[in-house]
């Protein structure tokens, strides 16, 4: 049965009509329009679709909309401020993280949530945590270098 | 690819939950999600109703008690290898606990649901699509199994990697019902039965994972083999725990059989041995005869095999340099 929920996403509040079936990833992009956020295999193997709840990276292809009730959500669309880009998405410009994008929003979150947890993160741990997210182009020497350069801009000591 | 429908409920109790369960026996409980979602998703499963556990909050715990540990089911995977405590007195459970899926799976997973995964196979962990090229197989709903031509026996392996951790760790559960609680041994949850893997009766959660003081006085680790070694199953995975006190040692493998298992007869073996290097090359023809492997995954079984013996020759070398 489909119900009405309350989503606070990138500190908007937004209510939408949702069926349990309906994922958070879906939700984000079909009803309201955050497209940032990507569909790439929607079986929670791939990363492209993470998004931070309550500051954690998450699946979003792998979260029923009904259970982020409460939550709060941030997507790609909510690092930046006031149309300035976050450092971690200036540093993948910079640096050249990325190929085709795809994958670069939900790198960029999962960058996010590590800086967050660990603001120094050696060269190792990013790796091990962004395992889970892929990149088809294979470019992941300069991703992995975009999240360490944007660790010395946000102040992490290396 | 969309869920298929299912009716939500989101208990505020435990006692809640389970009546839910007992109520409406083909409802599913969700965790996590990282397991049961991709089933659903795949077709594979397709409960009529979702129990989610989230409202839950009182099961998301680490708590040392009495030299041992007790872990609550709803505790996620990266806060149980994060513990203090789990991280440098069980390694074989920190270890397991970060090796499953991705950062992310060990964010959103739970250890209690973990467990209770289901098994895996080549021809069942797959898209409706592409299933639909063969007829449906026991586990799917349908006849007979594709691994082995006899029918109503389903081959699917168990695939857990924190399952053998807590077998050598000797962890007991906590199984929660309309009637109370029982704590029973790890071991007798696993019904090893590919169509149906845990012996939970109906309306019972797994509550919670109590792990006794002894564990903690003993040598342990995890060894798994992965196609990938960023973010996969196991293909094969074994952990040994080693007593620093009695001479005893525990066993455990994973992916080769329809449930985790104790490797007893190893065990036995190595009872008040010092492990040497002769000791270590002798466990590999032991190690084949406890395992049961079947063509349930692309790898073959001669490589399953080959592989399972250098994990549990590796514990061993790693317990023989270790403490």
């Amino acid at each position: 049965m489909k119900q009405v929920i309350a989503l606070n996403v990138n500190d908007d509040i937004y209510e939408v009509l949702v069926a349990p079936n309906h994922t958070l990833l879906e939700v984000l992009r079909d009803k309201l329009g955050l497209t940032g956020t990507k569909r790439g295999c929607d079986l929670g193997a791939c990363g492209s679709c993470s998004v931070l709840v309550d500051g954690e990276a998450y699946l979003s292809c792998l979260l029923p909309a009904v259970e982020a009730v409460g939550k709060e959500i941030v997507t790609i669309e909510g690092l930046g401020e006031g149309g300035d880009l976050h450092p971690l998405q200036q540093s993948f410009v910079e640096v050249g993280g990325l190929q085709c994008g795809f994958c670069t929003p939900g790198m960029i979150i999962t960058a996010k949530a590590i800086l967050d947890e660990e603001p120094d993160a050696t060269e190792e741990s990013i790796k091990k945590k962004m395992a889970g997210n892929l990149c088809r182009c294979t470019g992941y020497k300069k991703i992995i270098e975009a999240v360490e350069s944007a660790s010395e801009k946000m102040g992490g000591k290396r | 690819m969309k869920l298929p429908k299912f009716e939500y409920r989101r208990p505020e109790s435990i006692q809640e939950a389970c009546a839910i369960l007992l109520d409406r026996p083909s409802a599913k409980v969700l965790a996590g999600g990282t397991d049961l979602l991709v089933n659903m998703k795949h077709r594979v499963e397709t409960p009529p109703m979702v129990v989610s556990l989230k409202g839950l909050a009182d099961l998301k715990y680490v708590r040392t008690a009495d030299g041992g540990v007790r872990i609550g089911a709803l505790t996620p995977l990266k806060k149980v290898y994060n513990d203090p405590f789990v991280a440098e007195k069980l390694p074989a459970l920190a270890v397991a606990a970060s090796s499953v899926g991705s950062w992310h799976h060990q964010t959103m997973g739970t250890i209690g649901g973990n467990l209770c995964q289901q098994t895996r196979c080549k021809y069942f962990n797959q898209a409706k699509w592409w299933r639909s090229s063969r007829p449906l197989c026991f586990k799917a709903g349908g006849d007979l199994c594709h691994v082995a031509k006899k029918e109503h026996v389903c081959y699917s392996t168990y695939c857990g990697d924190v399952a053998p951790a807590l077998l050598v760790l000797d962890a007991q559960v906590v199984l929660t019902g309309k009637d109370g609680s029982t704590q029973v041994p790890l071991e007798s949850i696993f019904s090893g039965e590919g169509k149906t893997p845990l012996k939970l009766e109906q309306g019972q959660i797994l509550t919670e994972i109590v792990i006794p003081d002894h564990a903690a006085d003993g040598f342990s680790t995890y060894k798994k083999a992965a196609n990938r070694g960023s973010i996969d199953f196991p293909i094969v995975g074994a952990a040994l725990w080693r007593s620093n006190s009695n001479g005893g040692s525990r066993i455990a493998l994973t992916a080769v059989d329809r449930k985790p298992l104790r490797a007893r007869q190893l065990e036995d073996f190595l009872r008040n041995k010092e492990i040497t290097e002769e000791i270590v090359e002798a466990v590999d023809s032991l190690v084949g005869k406890e395992i049961r492997l079947m063509m349930s995954s692309t790898d073959t079984l001669s490589y399953k095999r080959r592989l399972i013996g250098i994990l549990v020759k590796g514990a061993l070398r790693e317990a023989m340099g270790g403490k």
